[in-house]
């Protein structure tokens, strides 16, 4: 099909929402973009193309350690990947008004409890002020699931599946070689460790 | 493509979905002259694919697959829906998705190849239930061969575990080894109850077949196989272009013309996406546009000569709406780490259900563990329950090692109050209605997921299971089928047995919407059948001609 409808080009009317996206990113100026935002070529080493209608702003340096220092107590890890949490860091601001300033007083908190543990840390949060709860599960969202701003900003590279990866793949990223499902893989105790926040109701999107 | 293009075969075919492609590829093969018309475009798969990593909400069938404006399909199945809307008691029931894209929905089915069961096609005659079909078993058991070789199933020797359908070759490739979670499961059902695990017939190469790679257990069958592993009607496409045959995409079809008598259609008119409208004329028309489209365009071809809707003198067109409604459980198991996600989705069902005297009273089911990864879910849970860090990462893993999902396919009943209409309200850019549907679950079905609920219940005891998250109500499976329904009178059905409409001589229908019951088996290897079966009649018609 050669023809354009209703004066779209045919790659924007033929193509997936993601290519259209693609595409209207494309003809901003792409040097801005590659220079700019740290977030967009993080993207595209990972598969995942950032989905952005408007690209969020750009994080100073301040903010970006800032929310990495959270992030990193949050997961109780040493080492997160700095161009996914610039990536994460500019889509939680851009969703919500109100983020840029739950998150100062999240890493206020720490500078100033010096947490050492998530839970630890989680906990005081919530009772601090309970709408922190909000954006500490963003932030794992983010980091374990790899979305946010209701957007994939990385798939494969998620933490949810780095801790099991010695089990299963993401989804179309099989490497086990042929009827590798066949193997018996690793048994798993039931944990003792106990939730940090208050439970919140879990949405399913339909299918 | 200019409007005054004259477009002319031997035989048209409308939908190029596996009915209509593998038509297309039999008669083309045999040097007759086709033209399919696609309503959708052509995308090809690695776009789907980049669309799947993409999509934020992963479970989601529909969401690689978006629709173009000028052939809607249902975005998802919630309901209320912007494109099939659904209504009366159990609306959210067939609340069904599908695709109108080159190669249909087999794009994000999960390979699933039933034949059905002997009993299936007489259960009027055996139980007294719902009708016959118009055909035996051993009518469509060597087309059911042919569609199995044309597809690639896998399946086991039914000398080690026969699956009730009687078979005269073997399946045309080894069964698939199922998981270790499968494994264990069958293990369970084996030691503990009085039934059964049976590996499951699968489109899915288990060794390279028809040009495609074996199988690399990448888990995402549904909505996309990343690597052409599993089969879907676009491979029929491929071939029947090699073969000669004419695609048309972005070519929706809106009217059937017939002649002057209206006994035999002479014509069939589609929009392009700017409204221009061609004209192609046949010999033969075949009508292959998935169960609720194909129904819809013969009530959309209404007119003077046929003020019901084309073939429709019996008034069924549009009764008859069946599917598989299913029940669906999630629990952890408190057994040994499983693991689910490990190997293609569906592959072992227990199928003591299927048949039994018991069908006098309530209907057939299967049950399927689902081999699913729920790393994703896993994560959500343990996110909304509260916890972060160290104690996030263990709950993750042991959510995502013990999480079991069981679900049937529970059998409907043909009932002509269920029906499919053109809507009133709402159309789509090109003016055409959109489909609506009435739908009541038969007391037949609501009994038969009745005995899945406590069976289901049984299982998840045998599990130690905790957390049971039922899916509220009854949900549909994507199955439908009935909305042309087959059988022997001309009054109270719509095609004959070669799904041949009994109005129109050289009208035929290819598609679920002719099935006269809905059995418990996938639908898909049963269209490609009766698909390969028409395209065997026109072949010898044609022949002759």
């Amino acid at each position: 099909m050669r023809q354009t409808h209703k004066g779209q080009p045919v790659a924007e009317w033929c193509a997936s929402p993601n290519a259209m996206r693609l595409n209207k990113l494309l003809r901003m100026s792409r040097r801005d973009v590659l220079l700019g935002g740290i977030g967009l070529s993080v993207a595209s080493t990972t598969g995942a193309v950032l989905a952005a209608d408007t690209a969020p702003a750009t994080p100073n340096n301040e903010d970006l350690s800032g929310f990495m220092q959270v992030s990193q107590r949050l997961t109780d890890r040493d080492t997160l990947n700095p161009q996914i949490g610039a990536a994460l860091y500019a889509n939680i601001v851009h969703a919500n008004a109100d983020r840029k300033d739950k998150l100062n007083a999240l890493h206020a908190l720490l500078e100033r409890e010096k947490f050492t543990t998530a839970s630890a840390f989680a906990h005081a949060a919530e009772k601090s002020d309970p709408k922190l709860k909000d954006v500490i599960h963003e932030i794992l969202t983010g980091w374990y699931r790899g979305i946010a701003d209701g957007k994939v900003v990385v798939y494969r590279s998620a933490l949810m599946f780095d801790i099991t990866k010695d089990a299963v793949y993401p989804k179309t990223y099989a490497t086990g070689g042929p009827f590798y499902w066949t193997s018996k893989p690793p048994e798993v105790a039931r944990p003792k460790g106990h939730p940090a926040l208050s439970a919140s109701a879990l949405v399913i999107e339909p299918t | 493509m200019p409007s005054e293009e004259n477009l002319s075969a031997d035989v048209v075919i409308v939908g190029s979905g596996v009915a209509g492609s593998s038509i297309a590829n039999e008669l083309a093969r045999a040097g007759i002259s086709v033209i399919v018309l696609e309503a959708g475009p052509r995308v090809d798969r690695q776009h789907f694919v980049e669309n799947f990593r993409n999509l934020e909400n992963k479970p989601s069938y529909q969401g690689p697959f978006p629709a173009v404006p000028w052939a809607r399909h249902p975005p998802d199945q919630q309901t209320p829906n912007d494109y099939l809307h659904t209504t009366g008691p159990n609306a959210e029931a067939y609340q069904q998705v599908y695709l109108r894209m080159m190669g249909g929905t087999t794009w994000h089915w999960a390979g699933c190849a039933w034949r059905y069961l002997p009993s299936d096609f007489e259960l009027k005659t055996r139980y007294g239930q719902g009708r016959d079909w118009a055909l035996t078993y051993d009518d469509l058991e060597p087309f059911y061969y042919q569609a199995e070789v044309m597809m690639g199933v896998c399946g086991p020797d039914p000398a080690v575990e026969d699956l009730g359908s009687p078979r005269k070759q073997p399946y045309p490739m080894d069964a698939l080894p199922i998981s270790y979670a499968a494994q264990q499961f069958r293990k369970l059902i084996q030691e503990k109850t009085p039934w059964r695990v049976v590996h499951e017939p699968q489109a899915r190469n288990t060794r390279p077949y028809d040009s495609r790679p074996t199988c690399e257990g990448h888990n995402n069958c549904m909505p996309i196989c990343p690597i052409g592993a599993m089969y879907n009607g676009s491979y029929s496409v491929y071939h029947a272009e090699a073969a000669g045959a004419k695609f048309i995409p972005n070519a929706v079809v809106y009217k059937i013309e017939r002649d002057s008598a209206n006994k035999r259609v002479t014509a069939v008119q589609y929009f392009d996406p700017d409204k221009g409208s061609h004209r192609v004329t046949g010999k033969y028309f075949v009508i292959a546009a998935h169960c609720i489209e194909t129904a819809k365009l013969l009530l959309l071809s209404a007119d003077e000569q046929s003020p019901d809707g084309v073939a429709n003198s019996s008034g069924h067109v549009g009764r008859n709406m069946m599917d598989h409604t299913g029940v669906q459980v999630t629990f952890i198991s408190g057994d040994q780490a499983l693991w689910p996600g490990r190997g293609p989705l569906e592959t072992n069902v227990i199928d003591n259900f299927r048949d039994g005297n018991w069908r006098t009273d309530r209907g057939a089911y299967l049950v399927h563990m689902v081999d699913d990864n729920q790393v994703d879910l896993a994560t959500q849970l343990a996110i909304s329950k509260g916890y972060v860090g160290r104690e996030l990462e263990e709950q993750i893993r042991y959510l995502a090692s013990h999480t079991v999902r069981l679900f049937s396919h529970n059998e409907a009943l043909p009932d002509p109050n269920n029906r499919l209409t053109l809507s009133k309200d709402h159309k789509d850019i090109l003016g055409i209605p959109h489909p609506e549907v009435y739908y009541k679950l038969p007391e037949y079905t609501v009994r038969s997921c009745e005995h899945t609920r406590y069976v289901f219940r049984d299982l998840i005891k045998l599990m130690h299971g905790t957390d049971e998250q039922w899916t509220p109500g009854y949900f549909p499976q994507d199955h439908p089928a009935g909305s042309t329904i087959m059988g022997t009178d001309p009054k109270d059905s719509v095609v004959d047995g070669h799904c041949r409409t009994h109005d129109h001589d050289n009208l035929f229908i290819a598609s679920s919407s002719v099935f006269s019951t809905v059995g418990t088996g996938n639908i898909t290897l049963t269209v490609a059948a009766l698909a390969l079966r028409v395209a065997d009649t026109l072949k010898k018609e044609l022949a002759h001609a």
